[in-house]
């Protein structure tokens, strides 16, 4: 999960690592009332998205009275930046800044540790700053502390490893006119599959997509099917909602990807990216099968998946064939699968059809998963 | 007689008495992997599947001499201590189907496993498979005879599924596989596409091999650098799947830090530099079968 700044800088501040004076603002919140209580003249306004490159997308708007800071924060509700959607505004006193350096860590997957990074050129140009102006300090995840001088680099260590962090970033770390440094920015991606060790942290975060617009409600329904006891137990949690008609059902996390690829080589447009893997009880597909059938406009249901090495076949088709029993598409169905019980699932689904007269084709592993997303196609065009 | 898996080497399942590890033990056993015994925490003295189940792997090789060896059955919040306990009983060849451990963890025991040598297959890796010799891990499933037959081609798979899928589609072209691994998808690898290709160039069984990649991640480069070097010389073909994610914002990619740790490397770069030393670059992954079939 990536953080927005404001979230990012609790915990850069839980740290010790100095951060300015602000006050976030929500959609439908006071404005003018907000930045008088902040009481600090020179502000930055900023757009909370996940993304990067705020600054050169008009994502950062500099302003010196209540006027200006109120339009800035109704400019920014009403736009997106570099394609997301803008969850909340961030209203920050303007430093007075002498320079601008860079600060991160991450894990460097040449040597399988983490490494530090930091610049004295920081800013928004910092993947244009010469490699020589960049230094890179190798970690092993097993020290207590790092022995670097470098502003904040202990502090942002202990940030990393007791947040369970994939990268904590600091860019511009700014030094002020009077020689204080301080985080000018925050981005920090928590790692999801550490979340058994932060519930009671995590769980109080809003709901947040990477895509241009706040999350749909069916992607924040997918997402509750993995939680609770059994998270580990299969994955049916991924469902991206997109701007097509073809919906998906795909299994495995590779044929998942190569399908994609398939199906836009195709010209079909998916209305959904959804894979479940690691055999997954009935109940999970079935509820994920729910929420992908329910979308309206679908024109056609893509059910693929390679030729399985352990997920049950006959399981996972039953959580399928119950929404399929639930929702009777008119639509063409094309199913590719194989792997364990697979005779029994393909029965399943051929009895599905039958009883709800459904126009399904089915295909084993004598067809590969690209030449069923050609049938597909056909299917589907011969229909519209 | 393909990689990593030799005839006879004495295999341990920690884990063992769960549902997956029951499984896994019955899969290696029927494809005639000689797993010798089993761990779990609160059940030595017990036995299953007639094997012997002992408190730690300490005390299971104590008792059972030898373990070339380990395959991991836990789930991902047990996995660093269970992991760690192989590392230091000095298990050689360790293989972990856990999937979404802590990468925190993973960091961990690499850093272990690495100074003492040994070679850990995954996180997230469903095993590997030798054709006529043995499996580790439930690779190939129920249908393992209908998969796979001794063959020339190495398969390496960043997709448990694929794994599969791949060696059905060179057996479908009437070929067959010297070892098929999967590498687990995990942002970091224990062993990469560089490491099995270092073992598959000097496997006399392997003529040709293909790798199922997926975007994201700098792995490839190592492929590009060994066949400059000419260390890895024998014809490869390679699938870089997630063109498709081009549409979606690239959810990894918050930040700098990404770009500046490994400059330069984007899909289209990965599959230029590919082609430029003499790999072929796959648009479908059936196409894989069919760019290796002259050489084999």
């Amino acid at each position: 999960m990536n953080l927005y700044e404001h979230e990012g800088k609790q915990l850069y501040k839980k740290q010790g690592i100095a951060i300015p004076k602000a006050v976030l603002i929500y959609r439908g919140e006071d404005i003018a009332l907000a930045y008088d209580d902040l009481v600090v003249e020179r502000v930055v306004v900023k757009a909370q998205v996940l993304s990067g490159k705020r600054g050169k997308n008009n994502g950062i708007l500099f302003c010196n009275n209540q006027k200006e800071v109120v339009a800035a924060v109704e400019q920014l509700f009403t736009a997106q930046i570099n394609g997301q959607y803008v969850a909340s505004v961030y209203v920050e006193e303007a430093l007075d800044i002498a320079t601008e350096a860079y600060l991160s860590i991450t894990y460097d997957t040449k040597t399988n540790q983490p490494v530090l990074v930091f610049s004295q050129q920081g800013g928004v140009d910092i993947e244009d700053v010469a490699d020589d102006h960049i230094e890179r300090h190798a970690l092993d995840i097993r020290q207590k502390d790092i022995d670097v001088d470098i502003p904040f680099a202990n502090e942002l260590w202990h940030c990393f490893l007791e947040e369970d962090a994939r990268l904590v970033e600091i860019n511009p770390l700014v030094k002020t006119k009077d020689g204080q440094w301080i985080a000018a920015d925050a981005k920090i991606a928590l790692d999801d599959d550490a979340s058994f060790r932060h519930k009671e942290d995590w769980v109080h975060y809003e709901s947040r997509t990477m895509m241009g617009r706040p999350p749909t409600e069916r992607e924040i329904a997918v997402e509750a099917i993995d939680q609770g006891e059994k998270y580990y137990q299969g994955t049916a949690g991924k469902y991206i909602e997109m701007d097509g008609d073809i919906a998906i059902l795909f299994s495995g996390g590779g044929a998942s990807i190569a399908n994609m690829d398939a199906l836009i080589k195709q010209g079909l447009k998916p209305a959904n990216y959804t894979e479940y893997s690691g055999n997954p009880p009935r109940e999970k597909v079935h509820q994920l099968a729910k929420i992908v059938l329910s979308k309206p406009g679908l024109k056609g249901l893509w059910i693929a998946g390679g030729v399985a090495n352990f997920t049950n076949v006959k399981e996972t088709f039953q959580g399928i064939v119950d929404a399929l029993d639930e929702v009777k598409p008119t639509y063409p169905i094309v199913v590719r699968r194989a792997g364990p019980f697979e005779k029994e699932g393909m029965q399943l689904m051929e009895d599905c059809a039958k009883r709800n007269n459904l126009t399904m084709q089915l295909f084993g592993k004598e067809m590969s998963m690209t030449e069923s997303a050609k049938v597909l196609a056909e299917q589907v065009n011969a229909t519209v | 007689m393909g990689i990593l898996l030799k005839e006879n080497m004495r295999v341990l399942v920690q884990g063992i008495t769960g549902k997956e590890g029951q499984k896994a033990t019955q899969a290696m056993i029927d494809y005639g992997t000689n797993v010798v015994g089993g761990v779990r925490p609160g059940k030595g003295g017990e036995e299953i599947l007639g094997l012997p189940v002992f408190n730690t792997v300490a005390e299971a090789k104590e008792a059972l001499g030898q373990i070339d060896i380990t395959t991991i059955y836990v789930p991902p919040f047990a996995a660093k201590q269970a992991i760690m306990e192989a590392i230091d009983a000095g298990i050689p060849i360790i293989n972990t189907i856990i999937e979404r451990i802590p990468i925190q963890d993973t960091a961990y025991f690499l850093a272990a496993a690495k100074e003492k040598g040994i070679q850990l297959i995954g996180p997230s890796s469903l095993g590997f498979i030798t054709p006529g010799v043995g499996r580790i891990g439930v690779v190939g499933g129920q249908q393992v005879e209908d998969i796979f037959t001794p063959g020339s081609v190495g398969i390496i798979s960043r997709s448990g599924g694929m794994t599969n899928e791949l060696s059905w589609q060179v057996r479908k072209a009437g070929l067959g596989q010297s070892t098929a691994v999967h590498v687990g998808g995990d942002l970091l690898m224990g062993t990469t596409y560089a490491d099995l290709l270092a073992l598959f160039e000097k496997d006399e069984q392997t003529k040709a091999v293909i790798i199922f990649g997926e975007h994201g991640g700098s792995y490839e480069f190592d492929i590009v650098e060994m066949m400059n070097k000419k260390l890895f010389t024998k014809p490869l073909a390679i699938y870089i799947g997630g063109k498709f994610a081009n549409v979606l914002p690239e959810g990894m990619n918050i930040g700098h830090a990404g770009a500046i740790v490994s400059r330069g490397q984007s899909a289209e770069e990965k599959e230029k530099a590919l082609q430029d030393v003499g790999a072929l670059i796959a648009n479908t992954y059936d196409e894989l079968v069919e760019l290796v079939t002259p050489f084999v």
